[in-house]
């Protein structure tokens, strides 16, 4: 086997995959890994099109969620709608910086690059753009990790709603953007998940393949 | 090189396919892929008793944590507290069931389960691995593992608590109740479980 890493050996030209549940590398022509009777592909083109979906749905839902108030407030008769936005404002009038950093990434910035990201990212194995591979898989790994911290919002909305209650005095509820935030998170959580990113590798590669062959 | 494959000296990159030789590491080294940065394997440091005191622990935590108030609200007098459940049915009353599930299933049901399995798993394989019906229930368990693990978000519900607190600090007095504490340490408690819990030591068990 070769040690540089830009021409080294796949598992598809061996005749090898890897399991995608327990990690357990097995032959290719096998339907089921040995281990834990997953169907094997080795490589599941489908994905793209599931996550390019999956995406679209949630960029789509990221303006409902951004423009429709999430929260309703009731002080002593008055009622106020908070979109995400407005609530982060608040906080920054009232001298919680702190707190109004946290929320701003958890709810505006993370759901917005992942978005951004994730379509960069389809988009290169898509369309094979020439971004460099190792930049976009820095990105991924990013992405994954990050997103699951946009549930922070929803979080402080459920904790909120139960422990102020009390009539016209003061009162909090949920408005329609928290179904439509929640579906924002739920789906980009998704949609990275299902890319099979082993085709990034594959697409770009035959790419620089068939330049350095011409 | 497809039989050196097999009998694991030979590992794939599970993002991008490439093909790597294994060699030995010492404690508290990862072995990262050359060309993609992900992941690949390390020593495990996996003591399966260490897993179960860890384990015997959370759970205890776990019942507590969420019966218990996290938040106390005191208003004109008047005391309003909330525990963990109460926070998703709330949400739920007010007819939105989307994140009312979402806040269950990542706060209570995902760790809730996660528990349970990782205690199942840590006794079949100390007592039960002869027994064909239970190594199918391992084996079922550690399938579900990568999705119990995603799904739990303690880490996050943590932070929310003093998100919370600081944003109801303008309108009333608060403060934390017992709750609080006990979901606290059923967090660190399961951040230790699953720094001690690895998959691919898990799953080899089952090929003795």
């Amino acid at each position: 086997m070769n040690s540089n890493p830009n021409n080294s050996t796949l598992g598809k030209q061996i005749g090898l995959t890897c399991c995608p549940t327990c990690n357990k590398v097995t032959c290719a022509e096998s339907a089921c890994c040995s281990r834990c009777d997953t169907k094997l592909t080795i490589r599941d083109y489908a994905s793209l099109q599931k996550s390019w979906a999956l995406l679209i749905t949630a960029a789509i839902l990221l303006i409902p969620a951004n423009l429709y108030p999430i929260t309703t407030l009731t002080n002593q008769g008055k009622v106020t709608q908070d979109t995400i936005f407005s609530g982060i404002a608040h906080l920054v009038k009232t001298d919680m910086i702190p707190i109004a950093i946290i929320l701003f990434t958890a709810s505006i910035l993370v759901p917005l690059l992942k978005i951004i990201g994730l379509t960069i990212y389809l988009t290169a194995i898509s369309f094979k753009l020439p971004i460099s591979k190792k930049n976009l898989m820095i990105g991924f790994h990013i992405i994954e990790w990050i997103g699951r911290w946009s549930m922070l919002d929803l979080f402080v909305i459920s904790l909120t709603v139960a422990v102020v209650n009390m009539g016209q005095l003061l009162d909090a509820k949920p408005a329609p953007a928290a179904t439509a935030f929640a579906l924002v998170i739920l789906l980009t959580q998704l949609a990275a998940k299902v890319i099979d990113t082993r085709l990034l590798w594959d697409r770009l590669e035959s790419k620089n393949d068939s330049r350095t062959n011409t | 090189m497809a039989s050196d494959a097999l009998d694991n000296s030979v590992t794939l990159c599970r993002s991008c396919d490439l093909v790597i030789r294994k060699r030995a590491l010492p404690t508290g080294v990862r072995a990262l892929c050359p060309r993609c940065h992900t992941q690949l394997y390390d020593t495990p440091y996996c003591s399966i008793n260490g897993m179960l005191a860890l384990c015997i622990t959370a759970i205890i935590f776990f019942f507590p944590a969420n019966t218990y108030p996290v938040l106390e609200l005191e208003f004109l007098g008047s005391m309003r507290t909330t525990t963990v459940l109460e926070g998703a049915i709330a949400v739920y009353q007010q007819g939105y069931w989307v994140v009312a599930i979402a806040v269950m299933t990542a706060a209570v049901i995902a760790p809730g389960i996660l528990l349970v399995s990782i205690l199942v798993q840590i006794v079949i394989i100390k007592y039960g691995l002869q027994h064909s019906f239970l190594r199918s229930v391992l084996k079922q368990a550690l399938k579900l593992q990568g999705l119990l693990t995603q799904l739990t978000m303690l880490e996050i519900y943590v932070i929310s608590f003093l998100v919370a607190a600081f944003n109801l600090a303008d309108f009333a007095t608060v403060s934390f109740g017992f709750g609080t504490f006990c979901f606290t340490m059923l967090f660190i408690m399961n951040l230790f479980l699953l720094r001690e819990y690895d998959l691919e030591h898990m799953w080899s068990f089952l090929e003795q």
